[in-house]
């Protein structure tokens, strides 16, 4: 009798399995055709050597000339210094912002609406913006920075200047969003554990930095990641603004892959140049996930 | 119930006359001003109730770049445009790639020999319609760099606003005369040259070959002559205009920078495209003038713009439909009156011939000063990889004009990263020997 109840179950479960093989399938479809099968094809791409007028072969050859291309290298510099240069200071600010206004009232209301602002914006049009607001001599910031004896500045037209130019719309864009996801953090913090620390004798910042910040571990896990993809893809204002210019001084990996799959018809190299950056950023992510998951098992 | 029918009667009809009609799509790019678009469709409109064999749908595709990008995606899928505007100096890609279809054939149809039927257009546009003798391209709207000056500085510095600069020379001359410095910063330059992407490379050609040379191999899209005395020299004035005689701003300047420094009096002197002439007509508050560009050796203008051509992968009855479409846009009047409305001088040279066209120039001086500097029209450069070809020339040039290297390293440079995205195609072709 009970060999006959297990078949039954058995029977149940695999009848069970084919409903949700069936109600999955459409999705799993979809998946399929428009990630899974992309994926694959850049991983072939990248490992199939054509250049013009020749007939395909197998091999490494754009990955080694991706990586002996000096734009490559300027690009990748590039990249990093605008990662760290937008990451950093954004999330400083993001949470300074955030404890700063974390108390409910009305005039923090307000500001938080105010900081997130920029959010609202399409990067685009912000770009479209700015273009103006660096305007050598007119531009708003010239305009403000004459009453200080300075005369024009070619912000976005000097190799020098102009990274540093694109970088501080990206976090002047991006803090507030970040702040968000901060205050949610602040407000997941129970009350109780800095009510314990505070009877201890712990002062304001003893409290921030030994029981908020940690158990802030996940919200900056979470942030980071985002910010991390976010200095990788969002790079709308750069060609509004710069085109990747002066001398490719603001190129960043993105544009570099657009540059060479869409204006040099180079599929292979656009292809590993593809591998090479998912890869980086998918080691980046399990990387940061894992470090700060294993330091955030706080219960109160 | 008579109405009814009739009405039905009425759809049938119309759902009869659009069965029989070609449908074709037409790409369209809009380079400056959205207004542009809404012209192009009306144009379009125009030529949908001129005749009843062909229905087009005009279709905006974004810049010259982009549509590009749109076209040959759309070929990639199979599903190319019957017509698409193209920027003139990527029709040679085109070609060699073999994505558009030479026009040969259909202009053989209309009874004329390719060279008779690209004879209607301004010698200068030719040699960017044309590849080894095949026409693949027909122009549509065109343009030249040209130097635009403000009567005012010129007044102020005590020169005559009728004698622009003719030679470098001159303009160099003029400029340190129109340039105010506080200190070490410019309040007021003499020139602004617009150096950004796209722009630079085509400004840089235009004095190159002003002082000599040729940029590029006009018939071939093999070689480009960046290490050459003409461009070092060309890239050297640019350098000099900066740091030697500092009459221009340091770095880059991209063209609403410098169209707004022009606007502002904070630069009296400006090159750009005459198609922004209409654009500087319109905010422009001061009274300015145009001027040829100044000649090193001798005058160059060259030559921007679009053409019009047949992706591959269009069937015989659309390729005719896209023909009909082509004519109607070349033709006199109608490629006219997009000049007109547009500031791009028309490619087609029986449009001038036309009264409306004559009244226009005779109305605006500056414009027809844009089209006698036709008479010094060189083609476009474009090559392989024309894009690319030209960053590698661009980023080094920007490079020079922020004081970051020297003319001659530069164009060392320049050359060597230009032959590296030409050799895939020099090996193909000229480096290919019998074996």
């Amino acid at each position: 009798m009970a060999g006959e109840d297990v078949r039954i179950g058995l029977a149940r479960a695999s009848r069970e399995n084919m409903v949700a093989a069936v109600l999955l399938a459409p999705s799993l479809l979809f998946l399929a055709a428009f990630t899974y099968w992309p994926v694959f094809g850049v991983v072939l791409r990248s490992l199939t050597e054509q250049r013009f007028g020749q007939s395909a072969s197998w091999g490494f050859g754009n990955f080694i000339r991706l990586f002996a291309d000096t734009h490559f290298h300027r690009v990748l510099v590039n990249t990093v210094l605008y990662a760290v240069g937008t990451i950093v200071p954004s999330l400083v600010l993001a949470l300074f912002l955030a404890v700063a206004l974390s108390k409910p009232g009305r005039l923090t209301g307000l500001l938080r609406t105010v900081l997130m602002l920029p959010q609202m914006v399409p990067l685009v049009a912000a770009a479209a913006l700015y273009v103006f607001v660096f305007l050598p001599g007119e531009g708003l910031l010239d305009h403000y920075l004459a009453y200080f004896g300075r005369y024009a500045t070619n912000w976005l037209g000097s190799p020098d200047l102009a990274l540093p130019s694109v970088i501080l719309i990206t976090i002047w864009k991006n803090t507030g969003y970040y702040m968000l996801f901060f205050l949610a953090g602040l407000a997941g913090i129970p009350a109780d554990l800095l009510e314990a620390a505070r009877i201890d004798g712990a002062n304001g910042w003893r409290r921030f930095r030994d029981v908020t910040l940690p158990l802030l571990g996940p919200t900056f896990a979470f942030v980071g990641v985002i910010a991390m993809v976010n200095a990788l893809v969002q790079i709308d204002h750069i060609i509004v603004m710069t085109g990747g210019g002066p001398s490719d001084s603001t190129n960043m990996i993105l544009y570099y892959i657009y540059q060479q799959a869409e204006q040099n018809l180079d599929l292979g190299l656009a292809s590993a140049a593809t591998v090479v950056c998912v890869g980086v950023l998918l080691a980046l992510a399990l990387l940061s996930l894992r470090r700060l998951e294993r330091g955030i098992h706080y219960e109160s | 119930m008579r109405q009814l029918l009739l009405a039905a009667a009425a759809l049938l009809s119309v759902g009869g006359t659009a069965q029989a009609a070609t449908d074709i799509d037409f790409f369209f790019p809009v380079p400056v001003q959205g207004k542009l678009a809404i012209e192009m469709t009306r144009v379009v409109e125009g030529f949908n109730a001129s005749q009843s064999d062909v229905h087009v749908t005009p279709v905006y595709t974004g810049s010259y770049d982009d549509t590009n990008l749109k076209t040959r995606a759309a070929i990639s899928a199979g599903k190319p445009p019957a017509v698409a505007l193209m920027s003139a100096n990527f029709i040679r890609e085109y070609a060699i790639d073999q994505k558009a279809v030479s026009l040969d054939g259909l202009i053989g149809k209309d009874g004329q020999t390719p060279q008779a039927f690209i004879g209607q257009f301004f010698p200068a546009v030719r040699p960017n319609a044309t590849e080894d003798g095949h026409v693949y391209g027909v122009p549509f709207h065109n343009s030249t760099p040209i130097l635009y000056y403000s009567v005012e500085a010129f007044q102020q510095a005590g020169l005559d606003p009728e004698k622009p600069p003719v030679t470098w020379q001159e303009w160099v001359d003029d400029a340190k005369k129109l340039t105010k410095h506080d200190g070490d910063h410019l309040v007021q330059a003499g020139v602004e040259i617009v150096s950004s992407y796209d722009y630079l490379g085509w400004l840089t050609s235009g004095l190159a070959m002003s002082n000599g040379g040729d940029y590029f191999n006009h018939g071939w899209g093999g070689e480009v002559y960046y290490n050459s005395p003409s461009t070092i020299g060309a890239v050297q004035f640019l350098d000099d205009l900066v740091h030697k005689h500092q009459v221009m701003p340091e770095g880059v300047i991209d063209a609403s920078a410098a169209s707004s420094a022009f606007f502002s009096g904070r630069t009296a002197m400006m090159v750009a495209s005459t198609g922004a002439l209409g654009y500087v007509r319109d905010n422009m508050k001061k009274p300015f003038k145009v001027a040829f560009m100044p000649r090193a050796m001798r005058n160059a203008a060259p030559i921007g713009g679009a053409s019009l051509l047949i992706p591959t992968g269009n069937s015989p009855e659309r390729q005719q439909a896209a023909w009909k479409l082509i004519s109607y846009l070349t033709s006199p009047a109608v490629n006219g009156a997009w000049s007109r409305f547009t500031g791009y001088f028309a490619p087609r040279m029986a449009a001038y011939d036309l009264p409306e066209m004559k009244a226009y120039l005779a109305q605006d001086p500056n414009a027809k000063v844009a089209i006698d500097q036709l008479a010094y029209g060189e083609p476009w450069f474009a090559t392989f990889n024309t894009v690319g070809v030209r960053k590698a020339l661009e980023d080094q040039v920007q490079a020079v004009l922020s004081g970051k290297a020297k003319p001659a390293d530069a164009m060392a440079q320049a050359q060597k990263d230009a032959d590296a995205l030409l050799r895939p195609y020099v090996e193909q072709t000229a480096l290919k020997l019998p074996q």
